[in-house]
């Protein structure tokens, strides 16, 4: 094993960033530039950074706050910047939050395999939006805010199951499996009362997650939920760090445990809620990218959230590239590609690692 | 409430310095019977205290109810003046630092990075490391004998390099009061005396209070200056190396005849053989008397009480 100083964890990180920002400026670019509306790269280009928009303080208003485009955009601006980018800017959202909620997680639990999901959150969260589309159709507009608030209430039901004098990793990841198997077969169960192909087709694409139709009004949800959510991760990093020697150790050093880890949870659920919220359920982002991104910088927690803060939006931006263009005009949910990405990645991980799962 | 005098042979104590428990009852929960039975210890400030007993003796309980990670049922623990349970957390882990006996090493870490943990409690929540923070973690490295491994993945190392490097990361903590539990207890010959030689240089250099727990007589009757003996939940004896390693000691507390001897490097106890009651209350020991004690382990509802 090589030395592992800061300055080349400094080093591998930058490199790291380095290479996520390139790979999202090219999903972007071939995004804005296929599609039914065809543009060529090189206007793609000069439409993204086109100083005529980037200036204008109504169009940002309207993008930020919602209302009435402003009407002296072309046709091609409007493609560009009113239905391409959101896509792209709602992915870079979703990819991030899974990214660090899915390391915080994996911190708490101690254990290389947990994902965002992990605490019962996805089938809190898909149950409710079953019962949405079946027995309250009339708060669908409202869905994806319930459905991120299923999720919460999931997880609380998770730590109550867990508590026994306190809890524990293993105690939570085995509540986790209760409240999620019992809330996944009442969801699979809900599909029966569903007789519309419609409903049900929306229903698997909300289950699988998918950028599909995300515009601003999705990047108005996420983004103030994502900005605290990531802000508040980064000043518990010390804390994630003690949390990561195990229980006793941070117990000898001064840390409440319980409080913390309930906190640091609640961040991590905050910042899955954003992402369900926009964009439903996608697998494997929030499991595979802080493994990659711990192979690549270690175990601190600042550099660990930091590459995934990177990382994460271009595994997803990258992946929805697939989903919006692999088989046009069909477009696949995203969750579907990651999984396809992250199955394979795992194989080769089980392959080359003796002692997957220990952090 | 009450100050217990000092009990022990220095009797340099000031009753607003240092560590001890009166009348310590402890109990795990499901267990009936206490694990500590109304017990008190004084640590004698600035030694180094050895806990000895068998295994499932109360030592790393007790150990533990010191250090105020198992509240005790019944009883106190003052800690420099205070009710210890009255400090806050991060307060008690200033002035009080335990290293337990199994510590779980995560990969992806330099040793420095891990011994700046040992900062934790002197850190504010949004807090990072200060100048101050960084010369107590490189003395540290020093003291423990690891400075040359800083730089190092803390998953690379041996059992013994990381023995060393978690004490070195319990030293950042910069407490006046040190517990050790079984520190030396899987490590080769070379590190149980690196351990040891640490032990020393704290008190010695760093006028630190140790309490350790250890499984070999020998390195308690070498490096200690005080010896505990339990036996069942029940301190058998207590004093002076000399006056508690005794043959008689030894039989009665671990069941073993031995010999004790002064050698130019201290006490010597050579163990000769294992004795078995012959009234039969020492079922678990008694051979054919029962099906293996692995088995009996397994099935039983009580947790072993280390």
């Amino acid at each position: 094993m090589t030395a592992n100083t800061d300055a080349s964890a400094t080093r591998r990180l930058a490199t790291l960033a380095a290479g996520s920002l390139l790979v999202v400026l090219a999903a972007t670019l071939l995004q804005v530039s296929f599609g039914a509306y065809p543009i060529p790269i090189a206007d793609a280009w000069h439409t993204v950074f086109d100083p005529e928009i980037w200036s204008s303080a109504g169009v940002w208003r309207t993008f930020l706050l919602g209302g009435q485009l402003p009407e002296w955009l072309s046709r091609r601006q409007v493609v560009v910047w009113n239905i391409r980018l959101p896509r792209i800017l709602v992915g870079t959202l979703v990819g991030a939050n899974l990214a660090v909620s899915g390391a915080i997680f994996q911190i708490v639990t101690r254990n290389e395999l947990a994902s965002p999901y992990i605490l019962g959150v996805s089938n809190g969260a898909g149950m409710v939006v079953l019962l949405t589309l079946t027995l309250f159709s009339g708060l669908l507009p409202v869905m994806p805010l319930l459905a991120a608030l299923g999720g919460a209430v999931a997880f609380l039901i998770v730590y109550a199951i867990a508590w026994k004098n306190g809890t524990n990793p293993v105690r939570l990841v085995l509540a986790g499996v209760v409240v999620s198997t019992v809330f996944g077969s009442v969801q699979r169960a809900l599909f029966f009362f569903i007789d519309n192909l419609g409903v049900v087709m929306s229903a698997q694409t909300w289950l699988s997650g998918s950028l599909l139709g995300t515009d601003w009004a999705q990047v108005r949800i996420a983004l103030p939920f994502t900005v605290l959510s990531l802000a508040l991760a980064f000043l518990v990093t010390n804390e994630l760090d003690v949390l990561l020697l195990g229980e006793e150790t941070a117990e000898s050093l001064g840390m409440p445990v319980e409080k913390v880890r309930f906190g640091v949870a609640g961040i991590a659920i905050l910042s899955t809620a954003a992402a369900i919220a926009v964009a439903g359920l996608i697998g494997f982002v929030g499991l595979i990218v802080p493994h990659m991104v711990r192979n690549i910088v270690g175990n601190d927690t600042r550099d660990l959230l930091a590459g995934c803060v990177v990382l994460g939006p271009a595994l997803l931006v990258g992946a929805d590239v697939g989903a919006r263009l692999a088989l046009d005009p069909v477009q696949l949910p995203v969750g579907i590609i990651t999984g396809l990405v992250g199955g394979p990645y795992f194989l080769y991980l089980m392959r080359r690692t003796e002692n997957l799962g220990d952090i | 409430m009450t100050r217990q005098p000092a009990n022990d042979a220095t009797g340099t104590d000031t009753p607003d310095r240092g560590l001890s428990g009166t009348d310590l009852v402890v109990r795990y929960p499901g267990g009936d019977d206490p694990v500590i039975d109304g017990e008190s210890v004084t640590v004698p400030v600035g030694d180094v205290t050895a806990l000895i007993g068998p295994n499932g003796s109360g030592k790393s309980t007790l150990l533990n109810a010191l250090a105020n990670k198992h509240s005790p049922a019944d009883g106190t623990v003052l800690l420099d003046g205070h009710t210890i349970d009255e400090l806050g957390s991060k307060e008690l882990a200033r002035r009080l630092g335990l290293l337990s006996q199994e510590n779980v090493t995560p990969g992806g870490i330099s040793v420095r990075e891990l011994v700046e943990r040992g900062r934790y409690p002197h850190q504010g929540f949004f807090d990072s490391l200060t100048d101050a923070d960084r010369a107590a973690v490189t003395d540290a490295l020093r003291v423990a004998g690891v400075d040359h491994l800083s730089g190092r993945d803390v998953g690379s190392l041996s059992g013994g390099q990381k023995q060393l490097v978690w004490i070195a990361m319990a030293l950042a903590q910069d407490t006046d009061v040190l517990l050790l539990d079984e520190p030396t207890t899987f490590l080769d010959p070379h590190h149980q005396l690196e351990v040891m030689d640490i032990i020393q240089a704290l008190r010695d250099d760093h006028d630190t209070t140790v309490v350790v727990v250890l499984h070999d007589i020998n390195q308690a009757a070498r490096y200690a200056d005080h010896v505990i003996a339990l036996k069942d939940g029940t301190i058998h004896a207590r004093g002076q190396p000399a006056d508690v390693v005794t043959k008689e000691t030894l039989r009665t507390v671990f069941d073993i005849e031995a010999t004790v001897s002064t050698t130019s490097h201290g006490m010597q106890v050579v163990p000769i053989e294992a004795l078995h009651d012959e009234d039969g209350t020492d079922h678990e020991h008694a051979p054919g008397s029962r099906t293996p004690t692995r088995e009996t382990a397994a099935d039983g509802g009580t947790p072993p009480a280390e």
